[in-house]
């Protein structure tokens, strides 16, 4: 067993198109604790970058390149065997479950009491101890933000994706939220790509900033 | 908001109080028209002494237990059956193109009369029908007919396939257009992709994020569908046993009959329908808290395969099977109305002939002219009922209240049979003898909800700005009425207007009790040919009811485009 790999998410002569007009292109490698910040107007193909790296382009793109995840090739693998978490600006819980349900939802088989525990240590870390039995709905926004976070980070991604993660808070929670965000990345060891057009966001990363050109 | 006090402004206020009227005073008189003889009042047979002598007749009848079982049966199975199939097909082709394409296929079906798709799935599995043609002699060996009890069987097998296979599509396209409203679909699809991200399968993705939140949007409508199919009569009149019959078809018979103490046992069985319909809605019920408790653990318990495979499928072989037998029924209509002789296992007809159509066209007049007086008249009214109301919402600037909104949709959750007959005993003691005012009265009572349905979303979604701008450059509320808010909306006025035809067009219970069998229609027709002599006649006759509603829609379709293109 390699136990050394150092988690990677690499991105190999990434060309994107839509109807032979060319949106982007990118040759990247993030590792495990790194974050890439990709920014740039609305329109710059930025959320459609994002659909590729989570295998979910739409049928009017087109793209050429190759996605390594930890040195596999998952370019081919469907959306839900890559194990690339999501986390977007809308918490997006699942109202029909409470805050336990949510994270035992997105963690992997096991016994039942140890992923109880598991849930409600994530809880405490995160300042929301004892808010297992809530429902989503009667957070505020950033618990539910919190609670998002965790669910994500939970599922044992190998990767995760930042969508505007924070365009949706006040700065006040924004600040808290984000540093949270970034600390578990670290923590975690985990390449993530972030997208926004937030520059203090940017700044937060501390990572690579790439900014995408609107195109006409 | 300060709106002017004009003539225009005066009788659109009082609009939603006057449909309001129109149907709680009928439905309500026509409970109370029915209650009063099923406790034994009813002074035009001398019985003036309440007693519960009509329900011990009722529960005396022999066979009244297969009847209450044969109608909590049929509509339980098939509306289970209906909702299955469609979770089914919404699973397995959720964020793939045939959807739309199933969608596309199923939606005409919506639109077909009950009475004319019993009668094409009558003619389909009957004994010497087209099911066992295609597959007669080379597969069965089948030289003659084979002895089989379809469509009548007594089990109520050939109700469940006509009711699921009209149930059917109406789910699936309330599902689809709760997933096309922006806020609820594009939410749900997000989390499609969230549980995605997370590792899980499309299809469990679907059965654990998507479908509890998504039922919540059904239920309503599927409740309705339960309670409807309930006591239907046209599909289980032609495709059901008839020693027994399913009771709300019993209950037609009895008031029918010309002995009119049976009257009493009839509204008796009114009631008791009522019941059946309510133990229906909580057994339902039941069933949703048994699944709900059940599926809790499994919900969270981090499984993300779930044989999507499997399911997927079983799901194409059912949708295959389910199109294929529509199109087949359909198929086989036609030819039976253009057949000459047309020996048996022969798959299509031995000589083919315009004969039927010409004489049946010839007997059509009246009941044609019947049938779109009355769905013109009553379309209508709903239509400008309808439209005042919404007007008036938005004068007073607040939606109708929770109570209103409720009472607009009492003539579909109330089984029909249980008020239309107190309906007409109603319509004597105001003594309304034109029956053909009757029956528009009676036919607006079921158009009204589903044009209101269908326009509300419109009106209260047209952009409040135009009228604003239009206010401001000095028109008056009639004026922005007239000329600006109906002509934008032109195209939903029209296919509610549609819709609404295609509602009168295929009733057949209110058109028969408020017309006292005298005013006939191509429903009452084709339902009465179903059970006679001709195949080929009644074959004529189901496609017409058919054409007609898909007609309108197509009308309704086409003239907003030729119009705006002319202006081009």
């Amino acid at each position: 067993m390699k136990s050394i790999t150092i988690p990677s998410l690499v991105i190999e002569k990434l060309q994107l198109k839509q109807k032979d007009k060319k949106l982007l292109s990118l040759d990247e490698e993030i590792i495990g604790g790194q974050v890439l910040t990709i920014m740039g107007p609305s329109g710059s193909g930025k959320s459609t970058l994002l659909n590729w790296l989570v295998g979910m382009l739409p049928n009017e793109f087109e793209a050429t390149g190759k996605l390594y995840l930890n040195g596999a090739d998952v370019s081919e693998t469907p959306s839900h065997q890559r194990h690339i978490g999501l986390l977007y600006q809308d918490p997006l819980l699942f109202p029909h479950l409470t805050v336990e349900g949510n994270i035992a939802f997105a963690m992997p088989k096991g016994d039942k009491q140890e992923r109880l525990d598991q849930i409600s240590d994530a809880l405490k870390q995160v300042g929301l101890e004892g808010m297992e039995k809530r429902c989503p709905e009667s957070l505020s926004g950033g618990q539910q933000a919190r609670v998002a976070l965790l669910r994500v980070l939970l599922s044992k991604p190998k990767a995760i994706l930042l969508d505007e993660p924070f365009s949706k808070l006040d700065s006040q929670l924004r600040q808290e939220t984000r540093q949270l965000v970034f600390e578990q990345i670290q923590r975690y060891s985990l390449p993530a790509v972030m997208v926004t057009h937030d520059q203090s966001d940017a700044t937060a990363a501390q990572g690579k900033v790439i900014t995408l050109d609107k195109l006409i | 908001m300060i709106v002017a006090n004009t003539f225009f402004t005066r009788t659109v206020r009082t609009s939603p109080a006057v449909m309001i009227a129109l149907l709680v005073v009928p439905v309500l008189g026509g409970l109370l028209g029915v209650l009063l003889p099923a406790f034994g009042w009813f002074p035009a047979l001398g019985a003036t002494e309440f007693g519960l002598f009509g329900f011990t007749e009722l529960f005396a009848t022999p066979g009244i237990e297969r009847m209450l079982l044969l109608s909590y049966g049929t509509s339980l199975v098939s509306t289970l059956l209906a909702f299955v199939i469609t979770v089914l097909i919404l699973a397995s082709y959720f964020n793939s193109p045939w959807l739309k394409r199933i969608q596309r296929l199923l939606g005409p079906i919506l639109v077909i009369p009950h009475a004319a798709a019993a009668i094409a799935i009558g003619f389909l599995i009957a004994p010497s029908g087209f099911l066992s043609r295609l597959f007669s002699p080379w597969l069965t060996s089948w030289d003659t007919p084979p002895d089989w009890l379809f469509p009548h069987d007594p089990y109520g097998l050939s109700i469940i396939l006509g009711l699921a296979l009209k149930e059917l599509p109406f789910l699936l396209l309330i599902a689809l257009g709760v997933l096309a409203q922006p806020e609820i679909g594009k939410v749900l699809r997000q989390q499609h992709k969230v549980a995605s991200s997370l590792g899980y399968c499309p299809m469990t993705g679907f059965f654990k994020v998507i479908l509890p939140s998504l039922y919540g949007y059904m239920r309503l409508p599927i409740l309705a569908v339960l309670a409807y199919s309930s006591a239907s009569v046209e599909i289980p009149l032609i495709l059901g046993p008839n020693t027994p019959p399913t009771l709300a078809v019993a209950i037609m018979q009895w008031f029918n009959d010309v002995d009119l103490s049976l009257r009493i046992k009839a509204s008796s069985g009114a009631i008791v329908q009522i019941l059946v319909t309510l133990s229906l809605l909580v057994t339902w019920w039941g069933i949703e808290l048994l699944v709900k408790k059940c599926s809790a653990a499994w919900l969270t318990n981090g499984e993300r395969e779930h044989g999507g495979m499997i399911i997927k499928l079983i799901t194409d072989v059912i949708t295959f099977v389910m199109v294929s037998t529509i199109i087949l029924a359909l198929l086989g209509m036609v030819f039976w109305s253009f057949a000459g002789f047309w020996s048996y296992p022969n798959l299509l007809p031995d000589q083919f002939m315009t004969m039927h159509w010409q004489s049946a066209l010839t007997q059509m007049q009246a009941p044609l002219f019947n049938t779109l007086v009355i769905a013109f008249s009553s379309t209508l009214l709903a239509i400008v009922l309808t439209l005042f109301a919404l007007e008036s919402e938005q004068q007073s600037n607040k939606t109708i209240s929770a109570v209103s909104g409720l009472i607009i949709y009492l003539p579909l959750l109330i089984p029909s049979i249980a008020f239309l007959f107190g309906l007409v005993w109603l319509f004597e003691q105001v003594n309304s003898q034109n029956t053909y005012l009757n029956v528009i009265f009676a036919h607006l009572l079921f158009v009204l909800p589903y044009v209101f349905l269908s326009l509300a979303n419109s009106y209260r979604r047209l952009d409040p700005r135009f009228s604003s701008v239009a206010a401001s450059l000095g028109a008056a509320p009639s004026k922005i009425f007239w000329q600006l808010k109906l002509p934008l909306l032109i195209s939903p006025i029209l296919i509610a207007s549609a819709l609404g035809l295609a509602i009168s067009f295929s009733q057949y219970l209110p058109t028969l009790l408020a017309g006292a069998g005298r005013i006939n229609t191509i429903t009452t027709e084709a339902v009465t040919l179903a059970n006679g002599a001709s195949r080929r006649t009644s074959a004529v006759y189901a496609l017409m009811q058919m054409l007609l509603p898909a007609l309108f829609f197509i009308l309704a379709w086409l003239t907003p485009k030729i119009f705006s293109r002319a202006r081009v």
